[in-house]
């Protein structure tokens, strides 16, 4: 076969195949999102089964959120259970007008605030006996992204709850602003605010800007 | 590192991250609870009249029961008098006196209303008055009719008690627009 003939035969195949991955990935995503409705449904006549695998399809991305929102593993635990069990209690009331992983992350949003209210006043009792060093987060995350996990895990819990949805999660800052109970001015503040403490403490790790 | 960096870099972080541990033991465990009974409110209005109605009924057997005389309660400002009948009104001096002061309380505040409403509520009380005179002619023919007595009273009864409502009302609406 002539080398010219060879590269469009090449090119047409890779075209296709390329073409097919498309359209398989739609399809996929397609049957995703159908499920999950089905499961949604099927979860709000009670089947706990239903639940449990619509657990299993979120529990990574909430478990995250509360995770980056507490800095704290058992903490983390605790917010991401209540948010699911929240959840359950409240199905009826999803009525699809948002994602449900918007909805599922809002609840756990609404978990982190309520539980860092109630243990507030312990945290500062804690801090005020001595600063403590925090365990470094066990995110997953590697090399330059590892320093700035654990960079925004330092910053004060205002700054560090916006850029966790807004720039981690990527929620506009009114969904940050309405999940976070501020105002969306308040959210783009408090983003301003964490790039800076972010770049200085990075710049302090050696991140020349 | 600059902004854009922070951010593009930030946007790359992990969103998902697998606990330690299953949870779903602990939730399966939660969900599985029955969740806490609240009383609903219609219930608690429903307990609350059945606790009226038999505190009610239980005074009362008490009562029937040690023949007591009944009670007649009446709120201070209501004034019932003997009337008496003839060709006119002719009422006793304390149910006239109640009945003007009402009626000039309920005028003033008649001006304040909008005609229709004003219309409506003279239109009913010219009514009431119209039955009134009937009565009082027919007693006029049969002065002696107990019934057409008894009917008369009530009449008159059921004009201060509705000259008083009105009043009230017409003072609430007020009140609410003066809001």
């Amino acid at each position: 076969m002539p080398v010219d003939t060879e590269k469009r035969a090449l090119a047409a195949l890779l075209t296709s195949a390329s073409s097919d991955y498309s359209r398989s990935m739609a399809t996929v995503s397609t049957n995703v999102q159908t499920d999950e409705r089905a499961l949604i449904r099927q979860a709000q006549r009670s089947d706990k089964r239903a639940f449990e695998a619509l657990y299993r399809l979120h529990i990574d991305k909430v478990y995250g959120i509360c995770l980056r929102m507490t800095g704290n593993v058992s903490e983390a635990e605790d917010c991401a259970q209540e948010a699911f069990i929240q959840a359950w209690n409240q199905l009826q009331k999803f009525r699809g007008d948002s994602a449900f992983s918007t909805w599922l992350h809002r609840i756990a949003v609404n978990s982190v605030l309520g539980r860092m209210r109630k243990s507030k006043r312990e945290q500062d009792r804690i801090m005020a006996v001595g600063e403590m060093d925090r365990p470094a987060l066990e995110t997953g995350d590697s090399g330059e992204m590892r320093d700035l996990s654990e960079a925004v895990d330092r910053l004060p819990e205002g700054a560090r709850n916006v850029f966790v949805l807004h720039a981690i999660y990527g929620y506009s800052h009114e969904e940050a602003g309405e999940m976070l109970g501020i105002a969306t001015g308040t959210s783009k503040a408090q983003l301003h605010r964490a790039k800076l403490l972010l770049a200085q403490q990075l710049k302090q790790q050696g991140f020349e800007p | 590192m600059n902004d854009d960096e922070l951010m593009r870099t930030a946007a790359q972080l992990k969103k998902a991250i697998r606990p330690e541990r299953d949870l779903w033991q602990g939730i399966s465990e939660a969900i599985a609870e029955p969740a806490p009974r609240r009383w609903s409110p219609l219930f608690v209005q429903a307990a609350a009249v059945v606790l009226l109605i038999g505190a009610s009924s239980g005074v009362t057997y008490m009562t029937m029961k040690e023949n007591a005389p009944s009670a007649v309660v009446t709120t201070p400002d209501m004034i019932f008098e003997q009337a008496s009948f003839g060709n006119r009104y002719n009422l006793g001096p304390g149910f006239q006196d109640a009945r003007d002061l009402l009626v000039a309380d309920l005028e003033v505040e008649l001006e304040r209303l909008s005609p229709e409403t004003r219309t409506t509520i003279e239109t009913n009380l010219t009514l009431m008055h119209a039955a009134i005179n009937e009565m009082n002619s027919a007693l006029e023919a049969d002065p002696e009719n107990t019934v057409l007595q008894g009917r008369l009273l009530r009449a008159y009864r059921e004009e201060l008690a509705l000259l008083r409502r009105m009043g009230e009302l017409t003072r609430n609406v007020m009140l609410r627009n003066d809001i």
